[in-house]
Formats: structure tokens, sequence, C-alpha cells
């Protein structure tokens, strides 16, 4: 168990509260945080008592399923000296298949990065890059339309499809970011092939009053800099029966060329403007929530990556550097893309007493892209150049009503839910994706059985979809199509408690997804890639298989500190796994030959595993490490899978400076100040398909990192400073994920501060 | 008063989803789609005296669809000739454009390349606006009766400085033509 004991009138973290449990006669004191964590402790039902200078020792009871976060609250107020309010707040119970996340510090100390490059150093999870800017998380082994994100309860629909298509999201509205891994369809829905992102806001203050965050950071490669902020107050009638609250946020971004060891990028740098709004309101059980979220990119795109056709390519891979070596400045010009993401969603939640949580969510989403060539043909007219060569429109509208019902037989939990979407696709500019109208709906249902403390767990899940899709194109290739697509998926995990520190956890699970309109009807020279792609339009919907392994133990090894380590192990099957296969004969065009690729079905196998620990040698000292090994096969060829991540495996050592306060406290998770020196060693890939690529994989590398901590409280408000280097020896290296790796190298050092406030 | 904030922030919540949801319902759809410019002829005019011979490359659909389809070239043997190369837009065939008029403007931005083999190669190419290699006219002089190709590329944006200008650039066309010299 951990927590928070605030002050509830002014919000503020008390420090050397202790709080005590009765049935164990274990206890802790607060640091200057607040925070207190006791170990070691059993399910079930515990008085815990919270004391402190000047107040009444008061009771409460507390009911600890798993591992909780319970937060207290002393009111300081004249008239009720001793009220101690309790909030519970019980995270999900233990999920079956393996799940990674990143919050808190860590998510703060790697704040002013993209999404995908925050969730990088999490096991299992790496990124598709094009360039510094544009990059897409890829959970082992599979991204783009093969990952569902959810960001704040809410399916993104953007652009997956793209390589070149990063999430439209701003990272500064999560407060926590968790990845689910493999397939997962039936509570998350469909596209849920290789696994679910899930961004969830940071909780609104529980305390009336006014309070909010400022971020800062800076990067000396690109020279960019991020600055975001939020402010958000509650308002509250007596014993909280009406409650009303509201935050603001916003982030702005701004780099220029980024540098490798030896040159600048010519036209790399970025612009970035994001907004959200939350304004909400409950009274007794009814709850109503509504949030709008903004997100507006400009990302330049390195011209030299910007090919005619496969001559030029081959010459750039020939020469393996651009041609000048550029200098720094943060114009934006062509090629360029323009992203606008607008996210409404609204929310009413009611508790039943008798029936359980029911919540509905209807949300609307817009997307806007534009990508700006070079150049128009001939000549480069400024008019030309403001006019998009190519542009989509997606609208998209869900909604989500579910019942998450109150325990059934006494063990039974679990929620039934319907799951509705519309989308229209509008093509203004660009004939890659034809105009497009999809409908789908689904339905589930997911219950698990737990009778503690007995040590099985049992989770039972099933789901149903349908989905329609209508493609038209307007121009001379009318497509005019209907496709309907239906299927059902399931779920069954079982968790063994081996103890309360070690578990073991065997899932089953299974996902699916309709193929796309790219994957059904592109036909053209793709000009990123220079292919010539030939959809096909009777492709069926792809099935996945997901078989893993999750063992997590947690043990005790120096002062009450505990070492802990988590092992996964998958095999995800994949039927009808779309590809793009090479077609013998190129396609001759007026501007020269392109290789020509045809979407394609097989049956594939992606199985791995992912390992981390974190092992606490002496008290100021913790050495972590991990592990990420994927084999991807085609079955129906007998060969490998192309563009998957190479084995990865890293290790680091932290030295923090602890306060005799916090260490005779053994409050080890509060440190003042930490220094922490990274490696990370990505193998080369060299189990790739022959015929596939342009170019070999590139060769391994090593990376060393470092980063220093320091936190303090910067008139009475907690401050939190984080200085880094990432490629402390400005390392010349290519990364196989990575679409420029042809035309260039990665970025050199690169020094970052981040400065986190909260006030 | 309690319930009056309440009911405000309800009624907060309604309003501003339903404007969003109507508003923002009539995003701009009035652009005209997939106008999008597109060489799909390149043509070479040979004139020798008052003759003159076109020889065209002609990929009306652009990429896919209908193949390219390029002219042989027939020239005679031991005859000088004056070579103009054209680019055109004839997706529309009532409203063709003709390319080559934006090229010769941006000529300092272009370049025409020629790879000659088992012809001779033009000769005598035309300057830019900097007084360096562009290409749109060269002179093309046939020996005796032969076979062999000649391509032309159209390159975007090449380093005209460098040794081989011709491997700079963004190639924005690229065909290679027959040529039989009888």
């Amino acid at each position: 168990m951990c927590g928070t004991v605030r002050e509830a009138k002014s919000g503020k973290p008390v420090a050397f509260a202790e709080v005590f449990i009765h049935e164990t006669q274990a206890g802790a004191v607060t640091n200057a945080d607040g925070r207190f964590h006791i170990h070691g402790l059993c399910e079930g039902k515990y008085t815990v008592d919270v004391r402190h200078i000047g107040c009444h020792t008061v009771s409460k009871v507390v009911d600890i399923v798993g591992n909780m976060e319970v937060d207290f609250e002393l009111h300081h107020s004249a008239l009720n000296l001793d009220e101690v309010v309790v909030k519970a707040s019980a995270v999900a119970p233990l999920a079956m298949q393996a799940e990674t996340r990143i919050g808190g510090l860590q998510l703060i100390a790697s704040q002013g990065q993209t999404l995908s490059d925050a969730l990088e150093d999490l096991p299992g999870v790496s990124v598709l890059n094009t360039g510094q800017t544009i990059s897409k998380p890829v959970i082992q082994g599979l991204h783009s339309n093969r990952i569902l994100i959810l960001n704040n309860g809410v399916r993104q629909e953007g652009q997956q499809w793209g390589l070149d298509h990063a999430p439209e999201i701003d990272p500064y509205t999560a407060g926590e970011i968790t990845v689910v891994k493999g397939a997962s369809s039936v509570r998350y829905g469909q596209d849920a092939i290789g696994g679910v992102i899930l961004l969830t806001p940071k909780p609104i203050r529980e305390a009336p009053g006014t309070s909010g965050e400022l971020n800062l950071a800076g990067f000396s490669n690109g020279r960019t800099g991020v600055a975001s902020a939020f402010v958000e107050s509650l308002w509250q009638t007596k014993r909280s029966a009406h409650q009303l609250w509201s935050r603001i946020q916003g982030t702005l971004k701004r780099g220029g060329n980024y540098h490798t060891p030896a040159y600048f990028l010519e036209n790399t740098g970025l612009k970035e403007t994001n907004g959200s709004a939350t304004i909400g309101a409950k009274r007794g059980n009814f709850l109503a929530e509504v949030f709008y979220s903004y997100f507006f990119t400009e990302i330049g795109i390195f011209r030299g990556a910007h090919i005619g056709n496969l001559t030029d390519l081959q010459l750039a891979i020939d020469r393996g550097r651009p041609i000048q070596d550029g200098s720094f400045s943060y114009h934006l010009g062509r090629p360029a893309q323009k992203v606008a993401h607008h996210l409404l969603k609204t929310k009413a939640e009611w508790k039943s007493d008798q029936l359980g949580t029911f919540s509905l969510v209807y949300a609307r989403q817009f997307n806007r892209r534009q990508e700006f060539d070079a150049h128009s043909l001939g000549g480069p007219s400024q008019e030309a150049l403001q006019v998009p060569s190519l542009e989509f429109e997606i609208t998209t509208h869900t909604a989500d009503v579910v019942l998450k019902h109150r325990p059934l037989l006494r063990y039974f939990t679990g929620s039934v839910g319907l799951q509705l979407m519309h989308q229209v696709n509008t093509t203004d500019r660009g004939g890659l994706i034809p105009n497009y109208d999809s409908q789908s709906g689904g339905l589930f249902w997911i219950e698990r059985w737990r009778n503690y403390p007995f040590p099985l767990e049992i989770e039972l899940g099933i789901r149903y979809d349908v989905k329609r899709l209508y493609a038209d194109r307007r121009g001379p290739d009318r497509i005019d199509e209907e496709r309907i697509f239906r299927n059902f998926s399931g779920t069954v995990g079982g968790l063994y408690r081996i103890s309360d520190a070690i578990h073991a956890r065997l899932h089953f699970g299974t996902a699916w997804r309709a193929p796309t309109v790219n994957e059904l009807y592109s036909d053209g020279v793709h000009h990123g890639a220079a292919s010539y792609e030939l959809g096909q339009k009777d492709l069926s919907a792809e099935k996945a298989f997901l078989t893993s392994f999750t063992f997590e133990a947690s043990l005790p090894v120096q002062n009450g500190r505990s070492a802990q380590a988590t092992l996964s192990i998958y095999r995800n099957r994949i039927r009808e796994f779309i590809y793009l296969a090479p077609m013998p004969q190129p396609v001759l065009t007026i501007r020269g030959a392109f290789p020509a690729f045809r979407y394609e079905q097989t049956n594939a196998m992606l199985s791995g595993m992912d390992f981390d620990f974190n092992w606490p040698l002496t008290t100021p000292l913790t050495f972590d490490g991990g592990l990420s090994v994927l084999r991807a096969r085609n079955l129906t060829t007998k060969d490998w899978l192309i563009f998957m991540p190479a084995d990865r495996l890293w290790g680091g050592l932290e030295y923090a400076f602890l306060t005799s306060v916090k260490e005779a406290a053994g409050q080890v998770d509060d440190r003042r100040a930490s220094l922490k020196i990274d490696v990370v060693h990505v193998l080369e890939q060299k189990r790739v398909p022959p015929g596939f690529d342009y170019a070999p994989p590139p060769k391994a590398y090593t990376l060393f990192n470092l980063e220093a901590r320091l936190k303090w409280n910067w008139q009475d408000l907690p401050a939190f400073l984080t200085l880094g280097i990432e490629n402390i020896f400005n390392h010349t290296y290519r990364d196989y994920l990575n679409r420029l790796r042809y035309f260039t190298e990665e970025q050199g050092r690169n020094f970052s501060v981040r400065f986190n406030l909260k006030f | 008063m309690k319930t009056h904030i309440f009911f405000s922030a309800k009624a907060i919540v309604l309003a501003t989803t339903f404007a969003f949801i109507f508003s923002a319902c009539d995003d701009d759809n009035d652009v005209v789609p997939n106008e999008q410019e597109l060489i799909t002829t390149v043509r070479l005019t040979f004139t020798s005296g008052n003759e003159s011979l076109v020889f065209n490359a002609i990929d009306a659909d652009g990429p896919g669809g209908n193949p390219l389809v390029v002219d042989e070239v027939n020239l005679a043997a031991n005859t000088t000739y004056q070579l103009s190369v054209a680019f055109l837009d004839e997706q529309d065939p009532a409203n063709a454009e003709d390319i080559t008029e934006e090229v010769r403007e941006e000529s300092t931005e272009h370049l025409v390349c020629y790879e000659a083999t088992g012809v001779p190669s033009p000769t005598g190419l035309d300057l830019d606006a900097n007084g360096k290699t562009l290409g749109l006219k060269a002179t093309y002089t046939t020996a005796d009766a032969a076979s062999g190709s000649l391509k032309v590329i159209l390159k975007h944006e090449p380093d005209k400085d460098a040794a081989n200008p011709c491997a700079t650039g963004e190639t924005d066309v690229e065909v290679t033509f027959n040529v039989v010299v009888n």
C-alpha cells in the first residue's frame, strides 16, 4: 500500500505524519511530499491510523485489494481538527495480460519527447521513426493499424495507416500511460492486434481549491523548447455532495534542424500547438464531464529523403549521407506535413447501488492531414507551394455504453458494453486513399472470478463486432464498393498467486481488424517509399491469437527495499496477416521504374520475450535492466517478416542521495536527488526476408545516457529538475526502424533540461 | 445555491457539446479533388531543315492503370538535327498544359540529362540563366546506321556545381526511348 497524506484545505502534503496498521503492526512516516509506502500487506480489511502532531489519532478501515494507492486527507480547520477523509481507489485488479506503464515522476522525467519516445524505455515497446520528429509506437513488433490508442478513454481515430503518420496526441494531457501487450480486442475493440496504449489524464485534485503544474523542457539537439502547463479548480459543497471542476491545459513546442554527429539535417524542425479543457460536475451518484482537446503540428520533412524515383534512392543510399552539411535553422520549408486533430468527449456516469456503474461516452474526432511536396511540377510558384499535394479529412463519432456491475454471486465482477462508431473520410487532394464511410458496432462481456485469498483468479470475455466499409472515389476510377466484416473475439485468463509478491499469469486472447482502405484500394506510387503499391480488394480480416505467460516477483532484499522482476513470454499467431509483398516486375512510369509491391495475406507468428528487473545493490545504489527479444515469421513463405524491431538489451545504475529522515523511515522511493547512467544495446536485425528492402539493415549499436534528478521546494512549491545527456559519446549509428536510415545517420549527442513545478 | 452551481454546470456541458457537434460539421469540403499536376507526356522534336520529327512517351493516366507508351525514335543517318524536349500535362487532352515553360522560367532549378547507349549523345546543350547547362535544347548529330537508346531525365533542384550534376536532385522524369538510325 502506498499513498499521500495531504492537508485537505490547501491540498499540501503533510510531512512526518505516521501511518500505522493495527493488524500487522507495520507503519511508515510520510516524507516531505506526504508520501508513504507500506510493503508486504496481504489483501483484506485493515484498520489504518493516521497520526499527526497536534491532532487526535484517527482510525479508518481500508479494504486492501492488490497494490493500492490510498490517500488520506487531514482537515486542519479549527472546526474539524481530527477529521480524516479516506479515499481508497483500488486500481483495476491485476491484468491477466502483460502490461507495462509509465507515470508519475518517470513520465515527468521524460517530458518534452513525442508520445512514442516516452514509451521507448518500456520492455517490449520500440519506435518506428521518420527522422527525429515523426515517431510511432511499436508493441512487440506491431504498429500503425495494429495498435489501438485510447486517449482519455476514446479510441484515437486519425491517420494511423501511414508509416510517417505519428499519433496526433499531446503526451502532456496524460498523467499515466499504460501499454497492454498483445491481442486484446475483447476489452478494447477491433484493431488491437498488437496491443493497446491507454493514456489516462491525471485525476482532478481531490480537495477544493485551485492548483496547477508547469512543465518546461529544452533540448540542445534541434534547439527544441517545450512549455506546457495546466490549471485546475474544484468547488464543492459540504460533505462533497456536489462538486464542480475544470481544467485548462496547453502546450507549445518549437524545434529546428537537428544534427547527427557530422552534419545538420535541412528542414527537420517542427512546431506544435496543443490545448485542452475539461469541465465536470458531480452530484450524488451522477457525474458528467466534457473534455475537448486540440492538437496541431507542422513538421518539416528532411529534404534529402524526398526522392523522385528508384535511381534517386539508389544514388542516395550509395552516398550514405546528405549532399550538403546543412546548418541550423528554425525555418520550416517543403516538404512538410500539417496535421490537426480535434477531440470532443462527453461522459455521463451513474452509480447505482443495486446494479453498478453505468457510463455513457460520446466522442467526436476530426482529423485533417495535409502533406506538402517539395515543389510543384515544373517550377515552384509561391501559390502552388501553399497548396497541399495530399489532404485527407476524417470525421469520427464514437459512442460507448458500459455497465460495470456490482459483484454477482459474491465472486464475480465484470462489465458489459456496447461500442458504436461512424466514420467518414474525405480526400480533398491526392488519390492515395479513396473517400469512404464506415460504421461499426461491438458488444462485449467480461467476467472475473475471484475469491481472495484463494490463490487462483479466472477471467473470461467474449465480444462480437460488425463493421461496414463503403469506398467510393471521385474521378475516373470510382470504386463504389461495400464490404462487411463480422467477427467473434474471446479471452481467457488465469492468475495464480504464489504469494502476495509473486504471481504467474496465463492469458489467451484474440483480436481482429478489418483491412483498411489503403490495403484494399491503393494503386499508385508511394513517393516517400519509392515504391508502387497495389491494393487487393478481396482481402479478408486479420485475426490474432495470443498466448502469453507473465511471471512477476517482488522480494525484499535491502532495508525493506524490494527487488522486482517481470518476465513475459508470448506467441501472437496472426491469420491472414496483411503485408506488402514484392511483385516480380517493376512498374514503368514517366518518372522511371518503381519496384512494385502488392498487399498479400499470409499466416504470421510473432513470438518473443520481454524481461526487466530492478535490484537494490546497496541502500543508495540500484541496478536495473532488461531485454526484449522478438522472432517474427511468415509461416506461408517460411521466411522472416520485414521491419521488425531488432533484439535489444539495456542496463542502468542509479545512485540516490537520500536524506537521513527518509532513510530511517524506509522511504526509498523518495529521493532528494539521483544520478543514473544507462546503456542500451540494439543488435543488428539479421532476420529479414530477401528482396524486400533497398539496403541491408544497419549494424548493432550501443548508446550511453546520463540523467540527474533533483527535487526541492521552491517557495514551498514542489519542484523537480532533470538534466540529461543522450548519446554521451556522440556515437554515429543508424537504426533499422528509422525510415530515414537510407539517407542519414541518427541524431548525435543531445543535452536536455526538464523542469516541473506544482503550484 | 449549490444545486444552482450544479445545474449551470450541466447546462454548460450540454450547450458546449451541441454547439461543437453542429458547428464543427461544416468543415470545408469545397476543394476540387485530385487536382494535381502531372507530367503525362515527354515529347522529343528533331528538326533538320524544314523537316520535324516528333516522338512521344505518354502515360496519360499516370502511374499504374494503362502502361507508359514510348515511341521508337527513327532518324536518318549522318544528319544534324536540332533537338528540343517538351514536358506536357495532357490528363485532360482538351486542356493540355505545357510544363516546359515552367521549367524554362525556373531554369536554374532544373536540368535535363541525356544518357545514350549505342547511339551518339546530344551535344551543345542550351544554358540556364546562370550560364550553366539546362538541356531543353541540343544538337543531335547521327552517324552511320545504328540502334540503341536515349534516356531523358528531368532533374529538379540538382547541384549543378557537383562533379556529376545528374546524380543529384530529385527526378521528375526518367524515360528511355529506343533509337534507330537508318
